[in-house]
């Protein structure tokens, strides 16, 4: 099961590489920084990896199989076709190191999934308000049954 | 050493739970046999910030993506839907969604009054009294009144939040004079029986760490193991056992190191969920008294498969509604289009769940509504939509059809070497035309509650989380496997506590009828004790 895990070795992977793709699928754009301007590979392959280690094998094939001089959404989405789990490796690693990252999350306005405190009797200010009122006034909706 | 107990039950999911603490707090020797281990609340990870890469592996919904020890896989080369579930004591509720709606009048007599299926041999009011009881053991938060519903009693808790999308779209309804109603779920909107209430984290689906959502290694199995039953994790059944007579004996298990084991007993339970309890029945063959499987003279094991076709309509707001917050059950719930309506090209009909989107990971690589973009074009989708949404869960009835099956793969087994399920199963056209009908209404409802766009994920594969009908329940033994007390009617102690035993899959989500029936069963065999025939 995954627990929380120390980072994988990467040794195996050219991080270089790994950005340099990584920087076509999220490029800086709409007010957004690119994957490299936030270091998220270099700082949080490891960790991605250490808790899932089934992606180790298909991302270094990706990263193998993929020239970042000639990369293009084009050819990521042939590797979808060649290597579909090179593909989701590369994918799911890019994105995870990516909104990982607080700068980004700060940007986007995610706190994690966070705990919230709420009055549970609070409902009793909608019912009043009379919110369910045309629901009920309609009546009911369930069909009686013979017998 | 071996020793024979009153009851044997398999599975400690939801029916099992049920079944044991009922019969262990009436007096019985109950033994339960459960493959997985007890949920290690600490392990769960939806605090964790991996939780979203957590939910694609280790903690998925589907067995065959998670390959734990426990994990037997389910082969569905040959099925439009994926099944889904979990291994453990609580069995699937730990990583359900936890909506509690009750099955309605009509989808207990859907021959009589629509002209397909069947009807059950039991009805809407026969289980009245087992749902109050049932939604008191669970601690139901909800409110009563919904007039989608004959009027029942109150529900021991108040409504959960509807949020910020809930509270739209209900407006957006009232604009429509289209039904909605906050739903009801077995999530604890205030503390109860010693648990905790819910925090809005939204990650339901890997385990609610804070145990505000009811399953019963929370809500049952503490209690029956302190009313005596003995509950052992790791153990495996790989077959049924049988006297001369045609009564059931006991069980066969294998320990978590492979060693075999069998346990005896009077009476024996199966809970082992619809794809579990007839893979077993099948696997309990013998070539003597039952060639084509155990209780099943009438050809039907395994046979009649529903799973609920699945549709997400997701909607998205110009401003955010944290869309990635909230208990993953739903917050509000429509019956607009459940009942039949002669002038649609279908009968019967479907239930819609609102319930939130989740985080990044979820909205650029979905597992339910939504595309995969990269390049710049992902900023700008991602600066439209997160946090901005929220998505209607439509869950299509699902009419039984003899070709929709489980039965044994000739090749693949568990890690004990025991052959696996196999899952044959069509989407029919019938519940196209109704899953589409309803879709579109959907987007309707969305635009009505002030969405700019709208995305349909129509009969998603990954959705086999509601499994049904694979032993059904019926008074004829040539077309039924139980009775109406879910006694097979081939061999008198044994009976079926789970989904298997449904005629019809209504269109609500199963779990709080399928406990209701559970609690029914263990009821009326506390009842009819001192009947019951036993082995020598
Ligand atoms: C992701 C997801 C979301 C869901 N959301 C909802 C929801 O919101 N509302 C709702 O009503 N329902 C929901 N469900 C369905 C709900 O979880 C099931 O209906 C319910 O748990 C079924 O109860 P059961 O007792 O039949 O089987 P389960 O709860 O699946 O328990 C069966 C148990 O039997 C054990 N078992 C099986 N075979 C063997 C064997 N050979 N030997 C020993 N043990 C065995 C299993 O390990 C398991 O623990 C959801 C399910 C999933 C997967
Ligand atoms: S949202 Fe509520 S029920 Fe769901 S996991 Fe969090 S605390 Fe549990």
């Amino acid at each position: 099961m995954t627990t929380p895990t120390s980072p994988a070795p990467t040794a195996d992977i050219d991080i270089h590489r790994l950005t340099a793709l990584a920087d076509v699928m999220l490029p800086a754009a709409h007010g957004m920084p690119a994957v490299s301007d936030v270091k998220a590979v270099e700082s949080y392959l490891p960790q991605v990896l250490g808790w899932r280690k089934d992606l180790h094998q298909p991302l270094v094939r990706a990263v193998d199989a993929l020239d970042p001089s000639l990369f293009t959404i084009d050819r990521l989405s042939a590797l979808h076709e060649e290597d579909e789990d090179a593909y989701v490796a590369l994918t799911t690693a890019v994105a995870a190191c990516y909104y990982l990252s607080p700068v980004v999350r700060e940007l986007i306005g995610y706190p994690g999934q966070a705990a919230k405190t709420y009055d549970p009797f609070a409902y009793t200010e909608w019912v009043a308000e009379g919110l369910l009122d045309p629901v009920v006034d309609r009546g009911p909706i369930w069909r009686e049954v013979p017998g | 050493m071996t020793y024979r107990a009153d009851v044997l039950i398999i599975g400690a999911g939801a029916s099992g739970g049920v079944a044991a603490r009922h019969l262990a707090e009436h007096g019985f020797d109950v033994v339960c046999l459960e493959q997985g281990d007890w949920p290690d609340r600490s392990a769960f990870p939806g605090a964790r910030p991996d939780w979203e890469l957590a939910i694609r592996k280790d903690w998925a919904m589907s067995p065959n993506v998670r390959s734990r020890p426990e994990d037997y896989p389910v082969v569905h080369d040959d099925s439009d839907i994926e099944p889904l579930m979990y291994n453990a004591v609580g069995g699937s509720m730990i990583i359900y969604a936890g909506t509690w709606p009750r099955m309605l009048p009509s989808d207990f007599r859907v021959r009589t009054m629509d002209g397909v299926g069947d009807d059950w041999p039991i009805a809407y009011s026969d289980l009245v009294p087992y749902y109050n009881a049932i939604d008191q053991q669970i601690g139901v938060s909800g409110l009563a009144g919904d007039p989608a519903y004959p009027p029942h009693d109150d529900y021991p808790l108040p409504p959960l939040p509807l949020g910020a999308a809930g509270r739209r779209v209900a407006e957006g309804h009232n604009r429509l004079g289209w039904h909605w109603w906050p739903e009801p779920n077995a999530i604890l909107s205030a503390p109860y029986d010693g648990r905790r209430p819910c925090v809005q984290r939204g990650v339901c689906t890997s385990g609610c760490a804070e145990g505000a959502k009811a399953s019963t290694d929370l809500t049952h199995w503490p209690k029956a193991t302190a009313a005596g039953a003995r509950l052992i994790t790791g153990a495996r059944v790989s077959r049924i056992t049988m006297d001369p007579r045609g009564l059931a004996t006991g069980a066969v298990w294998l320990d978590r190191s492979g060693v075999e084991h069998h346990q005896e007993a009077d009476v024996v339970i199966l809970a082992a969920n619809a794809i579990g309890t007839a893979r077993l029945l099948l696997l309990s063959a013998d070539d003597r008294h039952c060639p084509d499987g155990l209780a099943n003279s009438s050809g039907l094991v395994g046979r009649r498969l529903m799973m609920h076709p699945f549709s997400v309509v997701t909607g998205w707001w110009d401003d955010q509604v944290e869309g990635w917050q909230g208990h993953f059950g739903a917050s509000i719930t429509s019956y607009q289009f459940y009942e039949t309506d002669p002038d649609r090209e279908f009968v019967r009909g479907a239930k819609w769940a609102l319930s939130p989107v989740g985080g990044p990971l979820n909205h650029i690589l979905p597992m339910r509504a939504g595309n995969e973009v990269w390049g710049p074009d992902h900023h700008e989708l991602m600066g439209r939509t997160f946090g901005r949404g929220a998505s209607w869960a439509i869950f299509g009835e699902d009419l039984p059809e003899e070709p929709n099956r489980v039965d044994l793969d000739p090749e693949r087994t568990d890690s004990h070497g025991i052959p696996a399920p196999r899952v044959s199963y069509r989407i029919s056209d019938h519940s196209r035309r109704l899953m589409a009908f309803q879709e579109a209404r959907a987007e309707e409802s969305l635009r009505a509650s002030g969405c700019r766009e709208t995305a349909v994920a129509s009969m998603i594969p990954y959705s086999g989380w509601h499994l049904m009908g694979t032993a059904r329940m019926g008074n004829d033994s040539a077309s039924s496997v139980v009775n109406t007390r879910q006694q097979a009617h081939d061999v008198p102690n044994l009976y079926i506590a789970d989904a298997s035993v449904f005629v019809t899959s209504s269109g609500v989500n199963p779990t709080c009828t399928i406990t209701a029936l559970a609690l029914r069963t263990a009821d009326l065999l506390v009842q009819h004790r001192s009947e019951q025939k036993v082995p020598a």
